[in-house]
């Protein structure tokens, strides 16, 4: 007995509670996002490793220095990323000076972009307001976005350029205007360039773009496709040659690194169990296109950034890596939700619509199979954005309001720092990440710079920010050093002599990402004075043995 | 094909899939073949390598009949 008309409306206002549920849910990850990014923005250290050494190149930007350098000799210091996000950052310092808040403050304010770029395309194609400003929120909602949205990081920024060049050229072809859309290509192509300049990873949009063009009209595809990359090749080219080759070598050289099966193994486990909600029905809005309707370059972004996932497998990368495919998930997912809702959904005959009609004959009869799946909407559509709320739970379990809450659901912290996370922390490569900073944590931070101030000679430190406050030389980039030495690029004769002779008055490590001939130099030369506790992480100073 | 009205079917599609996910598969397979030095038979890269490949030809087949509708 299928759903009547009558049945289907008196199911509206429970589907209206529903949404306004799910809509919550996910306004209030939204609060947690924004407590988390204005925790963040205030704090003048080092949150995630490595974003001093981001900072770092944003000030040689500002100099007008390029930040690709030769690591074998002092300062041994060079920068392993594209160049857009520090460009972009660069007037930042000139006004400000060097600080974290503006970086963090581009990639957060980064992010709601995306999320409005996400509604936005969600609701031009599926016209339902709702479900576009849910898919906007699902992505800010994610673990991995959370994590990493207001890091002084290229990676968000990235993904912002990347989502605004899909939404723009999605319909690009269907453009009648010839000089409109030309302008429209140009800007997403513009934009394909932006994202691969920001973070290298952005090699798999410009895929799916080229692809996607590609299938609509090669000949569009071609003639574009080859401008654009001798734009893209003519940038690299200019770099490497100011660089003295130093840009191939630090920013495609270095970065073959090993690749651990089991890592990527895990967060794929990690990416369906928190997102599993959102992922299926951007799978089965896939399928729709590719067997009764057209490929939408939305669907060729998500099996390509999905595809591209496995990259997270290499050392060094993690869960961040995801990001491309979660602003995918959210607009098929999106997607998929408006037509469920709207009851558009078209057949077109054909051997599976055939097939289907031999095997389910009597239920695809007239409208009763539309009635059933209409009804049947209106209930599971929220209780899947719902399902994602929960699945993608995570929030500080201390203070006034958060400690407050968290007792109320029975929340305890499952991750360092006061701070529960749905994801449990169990896989390699996912960020250890997400909890908020204290005032301890900032005068923690504050005293190793004190040690600092009250030495003269050059200070090692796996952190930019304690040198850059304390008026010292920035002195290598530990994970590029260990990058270039895994790859056998990286002399470390100059270094390990500094060490050996005691040059350095101080050394500061946290990860020990140094590679290991260096470490064992350290360990050789220098004794641990003092442990000081920041961030959740443990910071050991040493000093000349 | 490089006209301005030319687009690609779902035939098209079908068949590159088929062609692409058949090629990818002997080519995975034949790591083994021309490494003949190499233990360890078919890894796990490999075994994931060969399944998406055979799953791109499968889809790749069950498009072709889809005709001239656009891809």
């Amino acid at each position: 007995m299928a759903i009547s008309t009558t049945e289907t409306n008196a199911l509206r206002p429970l589907n209206r509670v529903l949404l306004g549920a799910a809509l919550i849910l996910l306004l209030f990850h939204f609060v947690v996002y924004i407590v988390y990014a204005a925790n963040l923005v205030a704090f003048p250290f080092d949150y995630d490793q490595g974003e001093g050494f981001e900072l770092v190149d944003t000030i040689m930007f500002s100099r007008g220095e390029w930040p690709y350098r030769d690591t074998n000799i002092y300062p041994f210091y060079s920068s392993n990323y594209p160049p857009l996000l520090h460009v972009l950052a660069a007037p930042f310092v000139w006004v400000f000076g060097p600080a974290y808040w503006y970086g963090r403050l581009l990639g957060f304010l980064g992010t709601l972009l995306t999320a409005a770029a996400i509604s936005y395309a969600v609701y031009r194609d599926g016209q339902h307001k709702l479900i576009a400003l849910l898919s906007g929120l699902a992505f800010l909602a994610s673990n991995t976005i959370y994590h990493i949205g207001p890091l002084f990081r290229q990676h968000m920024t990235m993904v912002l350029f990347e989502t605004l060049a899909v939404v723009f050229l999605a319909h690009a072809n269907e453009i009648a205007d010839k000089s409109k859309r030309r302008r429209t290509l140009l800007l997403g192509l513009g934009l394909v360039i932006a994202a691969g300049y920001t973070k290298q990873l952005a090699y798999a949009t410009a895929s799916a773009v080229g692809v996607f063009l590609l299938l609509r009209q090669p000949r569009r595809a071609l003639v574009w496709g080859a401008g654009a990359a001798a734009v893209g090749v003519g940038i690299f080219l200019w770099i490497n040659i100011a660089t003295s080759g130093q840009w191939w070598l630090q920013t495609i050289s270095a970065n073959i690194n090993d690749y651990i099966p089991d890592q990527i193994f895990g967060l794929f486990r990690l990416w369906f169990g928190l997102h599993g909600f959102l992922i299926v029905p951007a799978l089965l809005y896939a399928a729709y296109e590719l067997y009764f309707s057209r490929l939408s370059l939305y669907t060729l972004w998500f099996v390509v950034a999905t595809a591209n996932s496995v990259t997270a497998g290499k050392w060094g990368a993690g869960d961040s890596y995801f990001a491309t495919a979660i602003a995918a998930m959210c607009i098929l997912s999106g997607l998929f939700a408006a037509r469920c809702l709207r009851g558009e959904w078209r057949f077109p005959a054909t051997y599976l619509t055939r097939a289907a009609a031999a095997l389910f004959g009597r239920f695809l009869r007239g409208d009763l199979w539309k009635r059933a799946l209409s009804g049947a909407a209106l209930i599971v559509i929220p209780l899947l954005y719902i399902g994602y709320g929960r699945a993608t739970l995570h929030m500080p379990t201390d203070g006034f309001f958060f400690g407050a809450l968290a007792q109320v659901l029975q929340i305890t912290p499952n991750a360092d720092n006061g701070f529960y996370d749905s994801a449990g922390r169990i896989a390699g490569g996912y960020a250890d990440i997400g909890h908020l900073t204290t005032e301890a944590d900032i005068a923690a931070g504050w005293h190793i710079v004190d040690l600092l101030r009250a030495v003269d000679g050059p200070v090692l430190s796996e952190e930019a920010a304690f040198n850059l406050w304390a008026g010292h030389d920035v002195v290598t980039n530990p994970t590029q050093l260990l990058n270039l030495a895994n790859n056998g690029l990286f002399d470390d004769r100059a270094l390990v002599a500094m060490i050996e002779n005691q040059e350095f008055d101080l050394i500061v490590l946290r990860a020990q990402f140094y590679p290991v001939p260096v470490l064992v130099a350290i360990d050789t030369h220098y004794a641990r004075s003092e442990t000081v506790r920041m961030n959740g992480f443990e910071y050991m100073i040493l000093r000349p043995r | 094909m490089l006209s301005h009205d030319f687009t690609l079917r779902k035939k098209h599609l079908g068949w590159l899939l088929l062609v692409g996910g058949v090629l990818a598969c002997i080519a995975i397979l034949s790591i083994d073949v021309l490494d003949v030095g190499r233990e360890g038979g078919i890894g796990p890269a490999q075994q994931i390598a060969l399944a998406v490949s055979a799953l791109g030809a499968l889809i790749g087949l069950t498009l072709i009949p889809l005709g001239d509708d656009p891809a």
